[in-house]
Order: C-alpha cells, then structure tokens, then sequence
C-alpha cells in the first residue's frame, strides 16, 4: 500500500507489454496484467487498440456510450495503483474514436469497455521510496 | 453517428463471437528487468515509418512503445475498422483516407516486427484534419510524411523480449504478440 500524498517520490521498475485479447474488459485487463506481472503500481507508458463499444463517463456520475465495433483507442494516460484495503485499482482516460472516426474523450468505466481484437499496452511498474 | 447518451443506463458489454477457436489466456505479457527511454526527434520530410524506424534500428532497437508527442504532417492518411463484410473477421480496416496536411494531437505507435521479420509500426492518434475536423483513428505510417518542424517521440523499449506479428487464429488477424528471444545486432 501506498501512503496518499501530494509528492510521492519513486522510481521506475520494471516494463511489462501485454496484448489484451477480445472481449475481455480494458480497465479491468489492465488490472489483471499487473496481478500478472507482480506490479503493484504502474503507469501507462503506451497504449493503443480496439474496443467492441466504448463506454466513458460523464459528469452526472451516468456514462457516454459510444457504438462499434471497432472503436478504436487513440489516446490513453492513466495509472494502477494499490489500494489501502489491498485491491489494485486501473485508472484510465483517454479518447475514443467510432466506426467514422469522431472522437469523444473521457475517464473509461471498469466493465464497460470489451476488447474488439486486440488491446496493447505498455505499463512501467512505479516504486514509490519507502 | 451512430453514438447514443442515457447518463441514467449503462448498457451492458457486448462478447462478440470472432470467427477462430477461443484461446484460453487472455492476456499475453511479458516483462523486463526495465526500460530505457530515448527523447526521438522524427524528422522532416520521411514517412512516419521510416522517421521511427530507422533511428532506432540504429540503435539496436527493434521493439518498443512510443508517445508522439504532437506535431505537423504534410500529408496523413488513417483509416477505421467498421464490420467486416466478408465474415472472415468481426472488423475489417476501411479505406485509406486521406487528412491531407494534418496536426496529430496525440499518438501511440508500438514498434515490433512483421511476420516476415521486417519492422512493423502499428500505430493510433487523434488528429485535427486539414479541413479543421479532429478525428482518430489507426494511422498508415508509411503515407505519413513528417511537416517542416521536427516531431518528438518519446520511447519507451522493450530489451528481454520481441513483439512479433503472427495471425491470432482466434481473431483471424495477424497481431503484435510478445515473443521470447530478443533480437541483438
């Protein structure tokens, strides 16, 4: 577990890549790759495929439904991080584009984003100083 | 546009049935002890393939994540992946089209290696097209061609393993996976 600071000082571990396969849920993916490769803090250092419908939430708590297949990935900062009750927990944003290529922006809700083909993603394992 | 907003109703995931056989491991991953990162600055006038590609084949890497970081092209073409009409697939890339010269705003490019061993670039990015449009979509790096002003990149690479493309026989797709055995020059 982490501490929640403002300035976490830290350093950069190890790399993972992993293609996620179809159908499988983006934020959630990038969850189960860190339990995979033993991270328990990462950020995203790349990231870039297709989702079936993509799904990004609004300001009212409700969520933006974009419709594929493909929806395709074309922009995505985010992090893991270890929660205090031990659970990792992906935190993903980015921008989406549909089967015409307009493009929506926002943070992805864990679920609702399946995999359409194939999903890479680089992640760096981040070492917060103890 | 085919998008829809009920902020009160999240509609449940699709599972699309692809045409192969389902392959039980559903995350392919493979790590190493670190990464080193290189600030590249793409270069006026080459594609955007060969901006990426060749400087970093010098340096001996052939396989990597890259961040482009925002600049001008003279000329962009990207397509997207609507249904594939034939059923070989459950998505099929469109035709090329062409944004003419084009900002890209932001864009990820993953650095591996065809099926036949030659450098692949698969890359995505929001771009603002030359009629003013900010689309996005999956980028033809080759009929790329970088504008006036250098381009920078930052790489991030990938040294204990190799990203290769091989037909996922799930997806019928050739994908980038990653593979045992780096490459040294």
């Amino acid at each position: 577990m982490t501490k929640n600071c403002v300035v976490e000082m830290g350093s950069m571990g190890r790399v993972a890549y992993a293609r996620i396969a179809p159908n499988e849920d983006l934020v959630v993916g990038v969850e189960k790759l860190c339990l995979a490769e033993g991270f328990s803090n990462a950020f995203v250092r790349g990231a870039l495929g297709s989702l079936v419908d993509g799904c990004i939430g609004t300001w009212d708590g409700g969520v933006k439904h974009v419709k594929g297949p493909a929806v395709e990935v074309v922009s995505l900062a985010g992090e893991v991080r270890k929660r205090s009750d031990g659970s990792l927990k992906a935190s993903l944003t980015g921008v989406i584009a549909d089967p015409e290529g307009n493009v929506f922006g926002g943070p992805f809700v864990a679920g609702l984003n399946p995999v359409c083909v194939t999903f890479e993603v680089t992640l760096e394992e981040w070492l917060p100083d103890a | 546009m085919q998008s829809s907003h009920d902020p009160k109703v999240a509609p449940r995931p699709r599972t699309l049935v692809h045409p192969g056989r389902f392959n039980p491991v559903r995350i392919q991953s493979m790590h190493s002890a670190a990464a080193r990162h290189i600030r590249l600055a793409l270069k006026p006038g080459l594609s955007l393939f060969d901006a990426l590609v060749r400087p970093l084949s010098e340096e001996g890497v052939h396989s990597a994540s890259t961040t482009i970081l925002g600049g001008a092209f003279a000329e962009l073409f990207y397509c997207v992946a609507p249904p594939d009409p034939s059923g070989l697939a459950v998505v099929a890339y469109g035709k090329p089209i062409n944004a003419g010269r084009a900002y890209m705003i932001f864009g990820n490019a993953t650095l591996g290696a065809r099926i036949d061993g030659g450098p692949l670039v698969h890359c995505h990015a929001v771009i603002r097209t030359s009629g003013g449009a900010v689309k996005g979509g999956h980028i033809l790096p080759d009929r790329c061609i970088v504008g006036p002003e250098p381009i920078s990149v930052l790489v991030t690479t990938l040294d204990a393993f190799e990203l290769r493309q091989a037909l996922d026989p799930e997806t019928n797709i050739p994908l980038l996976q990653p593979h045992e055995g780096p490459r040294h020059d």
